[in-house]
């Protein structure tokens, strides 16, 4: 019996292979440290996306504001960053000392440690998104209402941040003026060092959550997003599972921002800005949010193709964008990923039982991928 | 003692009583048919023994273990499992994955993370799809489903819970002659070994499967006992089955 090559467990991990060596392999014909560190960042958006693919796509939750463990995984990463170059002679970042603050204040002070500071960076928003998660998702509150609360949340902590001029820098932001140091080294962000560092982590991420959706937990997660009331009548309690891979979703995009603060030395409220967080949703959507190695694709794409040719054709490439989107929602909901899904699926169906006049019926394996 | 006692159950939307000092007691290894006209209340007493909406007054008991008020999930996990009156499946999944789903003896989320597939799951799946017929259609995708196997897929589904009582919520409604039939051998089947409350209109239907049948009118307990008996008794005419045809 002919499958659709597309839901072969087996194909489909070997594509993830090839996909990662390709990434590993890229220093190696790339020597330029400033397209290392661009292709780098470029990792960075497609941990989001996959992050989106994960919550959107597999838990139906769509989720506008992802920016929130972003931005904030960013900021503990900066001041982590930024607390490296200070000493006890000379604990107040210069910012501080421009808007009059005298001492240090007390939640900077954990992030003296960089140990500590990167495992804030990734707890803070983690518990954000557990706490946040589980008072929207114990009160059912689904669809639409889940997009406008995330978005409402990200532009309040946008506001917040953008306001706490002193302890923040405000619209600034903070820019570390060295590159991080860890475990006794530097990671110079234009170095081969840290493109493979973010790719590293990009591979881990996504094989857990690939095998998290191949799991009985991302079966379940996938049915709730069909039929929740049906779930809940099974005996699974809903609102544990959409908290929980609402919050996985959430360490990821913490990962994400920790990784971009490394590689850019930089962060300001542009992080938790409404429009990037929905273009990490454009991101999962184009590239397909049902799968997550076509999310990442997606980000790739959209990202590369914003930098190369938005170059070449300036405002027009917003033109062209937008226009890609309405045709990829409109005809292809599944995104590019749908794509071809279909066409793998002709072709195992051409191959099973030649012309029919009647449509086979859609052989499934497995989770779509 | 029954394996499910419901006792003086009230329940009224505002003012209008709905359910009015409903009690049922429900016999192990039987299938009790739920009967009444429409408005009668059945869907509504189906809602309040699995959670779905919260008795005004009253009590219910399973095995011992008193569930009134308790959320869907809790009522679910303690052994009530439910068929909607509209078929309720996963469509996007197949007719496995769907089975898998209902399998539900781990229900935490960070356990079932670490698992593929449960021990005992195979065997339990054999048997259901054996029960219902969808031997072959395992790995067709259930939104192609016919309605007939749609129905009976949920029907599977529920005895994948492995509950101590199973609610089913006409069950045959919109089924052809022959898919009733085969509905008909398998719920006898499944009394064996199960216990079942069926809500149903059709008393033909209701003349092959029912051990007890339960009539409810306006809300309340109207009559009970075997089919001959209900069928016998003039208040039983009078609100619901009409003067006899012959």
């Amino acid at each position: 019996m002919t499958q659709n090559l597309y839901h072969n467990k087996t194909a489909q991990w070997m594509v993830y292979a090839v996909f990662f060596m390709c990434l590993f392999a890229v220093p190696t014909i790339v020597s330029d440290g400033f397209l290392l560190n661009q292709f780098a960042t470029y990792g960075v958006y497609a941990m989001l996306a996959l992050s989106i693919s994960l919550c959107w796509g597999f838990g139906g939750i769509l989720n506008l504001g992802q920016g929130i463990a972003f931005g904030l995984a960013a900021y503990g990463m900066a001041m982590t960053m930024q607390m490296q170059s200070q000493d006890a002679s000379n604990p107040l970042p210069p910012f501080m000392a421009n808007n009059s603050l005298d001492h240090l204040p007390f939640f900077w002070e954990p992030f003296w440690s960089t140990g500590f500071g990167i495992v804030l960076a990734l707890l803070v928003p983690t518990l954000f998104y557990v706490i946040f998660g589980s008072l929207m998702f114990r009160a059912r509150v689904s669809g639409p209402f889940i997009a406008i609360m995330t978005l409402a949340m990200l532009s309040a902590l946008y506001t917040l941040i953008l306001d706490m001029q002193p302890y923040t820098n405000g619209v600034n932001g903070i820019s570390p003026p060295a590159a991080l140091q860890i475990f006794g080294t530097e990671i110079d962000p234009y170095s081969t060092k840290a493109y493979w560092t973010v790719v590293a982590l990009l591979l881990l991420t996504t094989v857990a959550s690939k095998l998290l959706t191949q799991s009985k937990f991302g079966l379940i997660v996938q049915s709730l997003r069909g039929d929740p009331e049906r779930v809940r009548f099974l005996g699974y309690d809903v609102a544990f599972y959409e908290t929980v891979i609402y919050t996985v979703s959430g360490l990821i995009a913490a990962i994400a921002g920790c990784l971009w603060v490394m590689l850019v030395q930089y962060v300001s409220p542009a992080q938790l800005d409404v429009n990037f967080s929905i273009t990490m949703v454009i991101w999962a959507g184009i590239g397909g949010r049902l799968s997550l190695l076509g999310a990442i694709l997606g980000a790739l794409m959209i990202q590369g193709g914003q930098s190369y040719l938005g170059d070449q054709f300036l405002n027009t490439w917003l033109l062209l964008l937008g226009g890609f989107f309405i045709l990829v929602v409109r005809f292809l909901p599944r995104g590019l990923a749908g794509l071809l899904e279909k066409v793998l699926g002709m072709m195992a169906g051409r191959q099973r039982r030649g012309p029919d006049p009647i449509a086979p019926p859609r052989i499934v394996g497995a989770p779509a991928k | 003692m029954g394996v499910l006692e419901i006792h003086n159950l009230h329940k009224s939307f505002g003012g209008t009583h709905v359910i009015n000092d409903f009690s049922l007691d429900v016999t192990e290894l039987t299938l009790c048919c739920l009967v009444g006209p429409n408005g009668a209340g059945k869907t509504t007493t189906m809602d309040l023994i699995t959670g779905r909406q919260k008795p005004s007054s009253g009590k219910i008991v399973l095995r011992n273990d008193d569930i009134t008020g308790l959320g869907e999930h809790e009522i679910a996990q303690r052994g009530i499992g439910r068929k909607f009156q509209v078929p309720a499946v996963f469509r996007e999944l197949s007719v496995r994955q769907n089975f898998e789903v209902s399998y539900s003896r781990e229900v935490n989320p960070f356990r079932n993370m670490f698992r593929r597939q449960p021990a005992g799951f195979k065997a339990q799946l054999d048997e259901v799809a054996t029960l219902t017929g969808l031997k072959d259609r395992l790995d067709v995708e259930a939104g192609v489903l016919s309605h007939g196997e749609t129905q009976w897929l949920e029907i599977g589904m529920v005895v994948m819970q492995n509950p101590a009582i199973l609610l089913l919520d006409e069950p045959v409604a919109g089924m052809t002659e022959s898919e009733i039939e085969k509905t008909i051998v398998f719920l006898n089947q499944l009394k064996k070994n199960h216990t079942l409350i069926v809500v149903e209109h059709d008393m033909s239907f209701v003349r092959e499967i029912a051990d007890v049948v339960t009539v409810m009118h306006m809300g309340s307990f109207l009559a009970q006992g075997k089919l001959s008996e209900i069928e016998s008794n003039p208040k039983v005419r009078e609100v619901y089955l009409g003067e006899p045809e012959i």
